[in-house]
């Protein structure tokens, strides 16, 4: 091995290390070899906990969430990028639109969520002053709703800079050669999208919608402004049970975080194993 | 006319305004007094929560600070760490680069509740736990695998050459770095500090978590604001919380443009 491969080598592990043994203690808690309500060992507790419904369904919301939001989100940027590709000034001034809300926080955007989309929200205000709606009681919930279409709402859109920002640059970089040639083959403008824009754009965002959803997932900040406490999504839960005032709970957090890693691995090896397949017919 | 360039204006329309009105929200209701329900539009107007997120000894203007120092120590300590990982993983080729590429995945993929469990003990045993420097620490761990991945990718496409005529020519390597390198990747530091500044302004899992509600920072303060039913501090609190990141990337989009013509 040369100096240089030792070097990177020792560098992968210095950045991984402490998310290596944030990892290991994990483990070690879970199965309470060490932690809060450690109990010497064995794997009761963690047994417990994936036996528990409330685990599973706030699993099961949490993906939800992210798979409605992420193919919002995806959907909004294929459009977007597919309808604004030009360098005029309407399309540059699309784009720009498009991915202003990119640094806004996750929080920022739940606080302005909760106030637009809240029972006695902008969105309800409007509707009262149009005659449509005597009080806020009236307002369809859209926070805190067991469908959480307030939080999938606010998080496509947050999601959505992030993913046509991907969107417009495949389709800058990959896109005008190859419609050019299908244009010259004689493929009609619907047949260039259905047939060479929108490959190219579906797999140039792929890794972007995997990691969208990845973060999604596993989001804590929005989560806790607009979802509702039945069921209790993924992070919530795991954030609940590491506070709880019962100490002999607080362990079951390190079981349900290594679940929720273990999610955003697969949602990662999903994707690796994807991007192979699809490799291999790249021209 | 296709039906696509004609439905081109509606789109931008609706793109504007959906970038927009969540900001136009949140500043109507930072400075809207006593709207109540079904008023659209504030009775009144007034400046209160702006002038205490600013007046010394305030909890939000303590907040501010507390979130401006983490994030700019997180994004200088993130871009100067991140920079020799960065380097050394772009030396790696085959399955050792694979490896090193997902190492540097892992502080970025990891949920975040997740990370700042896993953290905790560490603090604990470090004795930085419910302190403003362990919630450093821990804003440093995703910064440092951001700006990693990003500076992989700048050494991955970056031409050495330039650096071995300065050592023929007799440079050490720390002439080399500072009279050569660096001046070279002005932009790409700009950006890292700007990658590890942002993860750290948006944190909330880790603080909470490592700072055990000790160390107060703009987002913990939006939350108490929201759960007190403040809105007003909250709308105040979020813009407050957007402001600094619009204009990071504003200005590195300045200094992005204004570096162009500069080859790698």
């Amino acid at each position: 091995m040369t100096r240089s491969s030792r070097r990177g080598l020792l560098a992968a592990l210095a950045v991984a290390l402490p998310v290596l043994v944030g990892v290991g203690y994990s483990v070690l808690a879970s199965v309470g070899l060490t932690g809060p309500g450690a109990a010497g060992g064995g794997s009761a507790r963690l047994v417990a906990v994936l036996g528990e419904p409330v685990v599973w369904a706030g699993l099961a919301w949490s993906l939800w969430v992210a798979a409605a939001s992420t193919a919002l989100a995806a959907a909004g940027a294929v459009a977007v990028a597919a309808l604004f590709r030009r360098g005029a000034g309407i399309d540059r001034m699309a784009r720009l639109f498009a991915v202003l809300p990119l640094p806004i926080p996750h929080l920022a955007a739940a606080v302005a969520g909760l106030l637009l989309l809240g029972q006695s929200g902008l969105l309800a205000r409007l509707l009262a002053s149009l005659g449509l709606l005597a009080d806020p009681g009236g307002m369809p919930a859209l926070v805190y709703d067991r469908a959480g279409l307030g939080l999938i709402l606010t998080l496509a859109w947050k999601e959505f800079a992030f993913l046509a920002l991907v969107a417009f640059s495949v389709v800058a970089t990959r896109g005008e050669r190859l419609e050019e040639v299908a244009r010259t083959l004689g493929a009609k403008p619907a047949a260039v999208f259905r047939r060479v824009t929108w490959p190219l754009l579906w797999r140039g965002i792929l890794p972007a919608v995997v990691a969208a959803f990845v973060f999604v997932a596993s989001t804590y900040e929005a989560t806790a402004v607009l979802a509702p406490s039945d069921p209790l999504a993924l992070p919530l839960l795991t954030l609940e049970r590491y506070t709880d005032a019962d100490l002999s709970r607080r362990g079951d957090a390190f079981a349900l975080a290594l679940l929720g890693m273990t999610v955003s691995l697969l949602a990662v090896a999903a994707h690796e194993w994807a991007r192979s397949h699809w490799d291999r017919f790249e021209p | 006319m296709t039906e696509g360039s004609r439905s081109r204006p509606a789109v931008l329309a609706a793109l504007a305004l959906s970038a927009l009105a969540p900001l136009a929200l949140l500043l109507l209701a930072s400075v809207g007094r006593d709207w109540f329900f079904p008023a659209p539009w504030p009775p009144a107007m007034t400046l209160e929560s702006w002038g205490d997120a600013f007046r010394g000894g305030g909890r939000m203007a303590a907040a501010l600070g507390t979130s401006l120092v983490l994030a700019v120590g997180t994004g200088l300590a993130g871009a100067a760490v991140g920079w020799p990982i960065g380097r050394a993983l772009a030396d790696l080729s085959g399955w050792a680069r694979h490896l090193g590429a997902s190492a540097a995945f892992l502080p970025v993929a990891a949920p975040p509740v997740a990370l700042a469990t896993g953290l905790h003990l560490s603090a604990l045993t470090a004795g930085v736990a419910g302190t403003t420097g362990g919630v450093f620490l821990s804003h440093l761990v995703p910064a440092t695998g951001y700006a990693a991945l990003y500076f992989l990718g700048v050494f991955t496409l970056f031409d050495r050459r330039v650096e071995d005529e300065a050592r023929t020519l007799g440079a050490g390597p720390r002439t080399v770095l500072w009279r050569v390198t660096m001046p070279m990747m002005r932009r790409q530091l700009g950006e890292a500090f700007l990658l590890g500044f942002l993860v750290s302004w948006a944190q909330v899992a880790t603080t909470l978590v490592i700072g055990g509600g000790r160390v107060r920072t703009l987002p913990l303060e939006v939350f108490a604001y929201l759960q007190a039913g403040q809105d007003r501090y909250a709308a105040t609190g979020a813009l407050l919380l957007v402001i600094p990141a619009l204009l990071m990337l504003g200005a590195v989009r300045f200094a992005v443009a204004r570096a162009e013509a500069t080859p790698l």
